[in-house]
């Protein structure tokens, strides 16, 4: 058996072929024409003890004389037959499936290449310990050929926990999140799993839910979640939600991403302490709605990005249920960023414009109104440069710190005073919301700063919400908008992890509104890529 | 004394109206009533998300606010806070105080066991989940009327013993309040007060609400100027000048705007024809969205197909760019 040790280890991402010579065995050419992948280099190592050296003068030019043929173009070679092994629980569908580009390989590079996207994509299923595959010289009246051999090592262990930062489809920051997963329930290679989770936006959720990898032939994986989540919203707008529902992953590959959420929505109010506008909201929502991400990422560093730029798009249709009584709106999202790098320091610009917009559907929709966890937001401890996917931060002004805003019920006793201090007012987010930054990030002078990543950074930022509906777009205007924008500069250190983007910065905020929620001073933001 | 801005109006958010009445709901109607008595004018809204929740109804004036489950409700808010008293002097008359203690609690018993476990949920479902989503009220309505059981002490093994105690002591008030009418215009000294208010709304939806086979129903019947108390205040207190308390539509922002479609309130129900007519353009809108609905996923469907060749196989630059998750 030849072993193609050159051929990168299976925990690493599959390369381009580039065979070493140097370790490559000796290997008769006419019977045992064979390429092995091991995942185990201590195997590799032993099979070079193991091999009896009367053989390498005898084979050694027939293997270099092979190797010089693979380097000077393709060696034809076709696959005859592909057999799988020590898969008792698996399912061979959900190994054949990922086959095809082997069978239809018709040199010895190509089954190569092929062989190490098999490797990968068998590995990525996390149901085996080992995946070895083999290249085995075909039957002898049929020449050019072989047959490959796939020998897996179902994992003895399916159950397993971890903790870690994720974002999923249905949540609107990131999150931390506890699991406890089992794989390979089925032999579908499916993955069960189920977490506790607390997000950067003060929401916690309870949920469970199933990974198919390969569903009914679809080509993409396929996720299905039940979640129980909450969100304390009280202290800035007098509110609590509460959601049950299911949300299935349909559609995920490179750029698109495919989700449909089935919910029940509570929004209420245990302090009684609510404005006009969000007392009218609470109650009972039945939310039906398909999300559409096209998101096209090409900075180099979500936490640090030095180089490149992003684009992202968001679009959620509510309302896609027989029942005409479900929530029915239209959500928009666009986030455009570039970095751009200066080359000294890892100095690197970084910009970008995000907007969105939320509208009811429906006849006279102008009329109704949104429902409020739909409206867009700004402010928060988050930080632009991780918040890609819609207008939601604001350096120095607090979450939901900035837009309309409305003064909550006033009790016996209380002061009605129409001065009132802003944290007894109800923040209510807008339909229209658009934000900017400009950020300068650069190594700092001592070393030990460099190596760990920390760095500094300048920046400044603006951004704006408005409400459209309830026939408030009559009052609306471009330069009224621009006027009233709110903007923030300031300087920070930046320390980032494995898991979240630390910053501490000084903000000074340059405009706001009377009743925002900003001031100058010293902030701290934690943010997790997304 | 509460500082209220008396420059701002006074808007009431209720149920949804339904059977001919402002608000079907028994625990919303007195409210109205009591102002329509009073003759203070205020603005009606609804709110049909939220059934189970209890502050509703409330007064809202600026950013004051009256609610149902606050200091005894929201009757004995507005007179605390010097809105409007329509009990002046009542408070220590001993029949006045067991009328209203009697109506309070043997006659709403005997509605709310009737319109929740006496009758098949018809009622109540018009009046609490119309726009609600058929799963959501399914489930209220289920973990209502569980609620409303233990509330009543009703078990299984004394369902029967219960529903004759109900209806037994139903009958003992209605017969004691229709004593104490006679052929008045109200209960007492012939001027309204807080107690005709909730025995008004009571006989309206016991009339409008339950069905006809309604045993509370049939007893309150046996009284006929217990009847005609109703019609006739209705017609003068309720009905007369109902348009003014209505927002207009479209045009008024501050009423209660509906998140989930254009309002279409009226102090009366739509007529037969017309209600059908609806329902027609309910199933036509629902078959288009299944239409649109089936459009988008064959378009979603359509481009998955296409993309199908181009994704069999992660890409192998070497700029490290496969994704991972």
């Amino acid at each position: 058996m030849a072993n193609a040790g050159g051929i990168p280890g299976p925990e690493q991402k599959p390369e381009a072929l580039n065979p070493n010579l140097d370790e490559i065995e000796e290997e008769e050419e006419e019977d045992d024409d064979v390429v092995e992948e091991e995942d185990d280099d201590d195997l590799e190592e032993d099979d070079d003890a193991a091999q009896p050296q009367r053989k390498s003068r005898v084979d050694r030019p027939k293997i270099e004389n092979l190797f010089r043929r693979i380097r000077n173009g393709p060696v034809p070679l076709r696959v005859h037959d592909v057999i799988v092994k020590g898969n008792t629980k698996t399912k061979d569908c959900l190994i054949e499936a990922e086959l095809d580009a082997i069978r239809n390989a018709t040199t010895m590079q190509e089954i190569i290449q092929a062989a190490n996207i098999i490797n990968y994509k068998l590995r990525e299923l996390e149901c085996f310990d080992s995946v070895e595959i083999t290249l085995d010289s075909g039957p002898p009246e049929l020449p050019g050929t072989s047959n490959v051999i796939i020998q897996v090592v179902e994992t003895k262990t399916p159950l397993s926990g971890q903790i870690g930062t994720y974002t999923k489809g249905e949540a609107k920051s990131s999150t931390v999140e506890g699991s406890l997963k089992y794989k390979n329930g089925f032999g579908y290679g499916d993955l069960w799993d189920a977490s506790l989770a607390y997000g950067f936006d003060r929401s916690a959720e309870v949920s469970a839910g199933v990974y198919l990898p390969r569903f009914k032939g679809l080509v993409t994986p396929m996720t299905a979640r039940v979640f129980l989540q909450s969100q304390d919203w009280l202290k800035f707008s007098s509110y609590k939600e509460q959601s049950l529902g299911l949300s299935l992953g349909l559609f995920s590959i490179r750029h698109h991403d495919l989700v449909y959420n089935l919910a029940w929505r509570t929004l209420t109010d245990p302090s009684h302490m609510s404005s006009n506008t969000v007392r009218r909201q609470l109650g009972h929502d039945f939310l039906s709605s398909l999300k559409y991400t096209f998101k096209f990422d090409k900075r180099n560093s979500p936490l640090r990005p030095t180089r490149g730029y992003a684009f992202v798009s968001t679009t959620q249709i509510g309302g896609l249920a027989p029942d005409s009584r479900c929530l029915r709106f239209l959500r928009q999202e666009f986030d455009l960023r570039f970095a751009v790098p200066f080359g000294f320091y890892r100095t690197a610009l970084n910009f970008g414009i995000s907007s969105g917009v939320v509208l009811p559907i429906g006849r006279d929709f102008l009329r109704m109104s949104t429902s409020l966890p739909e409206r867009f937001f700004l402010g928060g401890n988050l930080s632009p440069i991780c918040s890609l996917g819609g207008p939601s931060a604001l350096w120095g002004f607090k979450t939901r710190g900035l837009g309309p805003a409305e003064p909550r019920r006033q009790v016996r006793g209380d002061s009605s005073d129409e001065n009132a201090d802003a944290s007894e007012r109800d923040f209510l987010g807008g339909d229209l919301a658009v934000s900017a930054f400009a950020d300068l990030s650069f190594d700092l002078p001592l070393r030990w700063f460099r190596e760990k990543g920390i760095h500094g950074h300048l920046f400044a930022c603006a951004g704006n919400v408005a409400k459209l509906t309830e026939n408030e777009y009559r009052n609306f205007s471009l330069p009224k908008f621009l006027q009233s924008t709110r903007s923030s500069v300031g300087a920070g250190i930046v320390f980032p992890t494995n898991l979240f983007r630390l910053e501490v910065n000084y903000c000074r905020i340059l405009k706001k509104s009377s009743h925002d929620h900003g001031k100058n001073g010293i902030q701290i933001s934690l943010s997790a890529p997304l | 004394m509460e500082q209220v801005n008396e420059r701002e109006d006074f808007t009431l958010v209720t149920r949804k109206p339904y059977f001919g009445l402002p608000t079907a709901c028994p625990i919303c109607l007195p409210v109205y009533i009591y102002l329509k008595f009073a003759r203070l004018p205020f603005h009606l809204a609804f709110n049909s998300t939220y059934p189970d929740s209890d502050i509703i109804p409330y007064v809202e004036s600026g950013t004051y606010v009256a609610c149902n489950n606050e200091n005894g409700g929201v009757i004995e808010c507005l007179k605390k806070d010097g809105i409007v008293d329509l009990d002046n002097g009542y408070q220590s008359v001993p029949e006045w105080i067991s009328m209203k203690a009697l109506i309070s609690s043997w006659l709403e018993e005997a509605l709310i066991y009737e319109l929740w476990v006496g009758s098949d949920g018809n009622s109540v479902r018009k009046i609490y989940y119309p726009d609600l989503a058929w799963p959501i009220g399914k489930v209220l309505f289920l973990q209502q009327v569980r609620t409303v059981k233990q509330q009543l002490g009703i078990t299984k093994e004394n369902s029967d013993r219960r529903e004759e105690e109900i209806y037994n002591r139903a009958s003992i008030a209605y017969r004691a309040l229709s004593t104490r009418l006679g052929e008045e215009s109200f209960l007492f000294e012939n001027r309204p007060s807080s107690v005709d208010a909730i025995l008004l709304a009571h006989v309206l939806v016991t009339l409008h609400a339950l069905p006809e086979t309604s045993l509370l129903k049939s007893k309150l019947l046996e009284h006929g100027n217990l009847v005609r108390y109703a019609e006739k205040l209705k017609t003068e207190f309720v009905e007369a000048g109902s348009s003014s308390s209505i927002p207009p539509f479209p045009s008024d922002p501050s009423s209660s705007t509906p998140r989930k479609g254009p309002s279409h309130w009226s102090s009366k129900p739509k007529p037969k024809p017309k209600r059908e007519k609806t329902e027609e353009e309910k199933t036509f809108r629902r078959r288009a969205k299944y239409f649109l609905a089936t459009q988008l996923v064959a378009i979603v469907l359509f481009l998955s197909v296409m993309n199908i060749y181009d994704i069999s196989e992660p890409e192998l630059d070497n700029e490290g760019d496969i994704d991972f998750d």
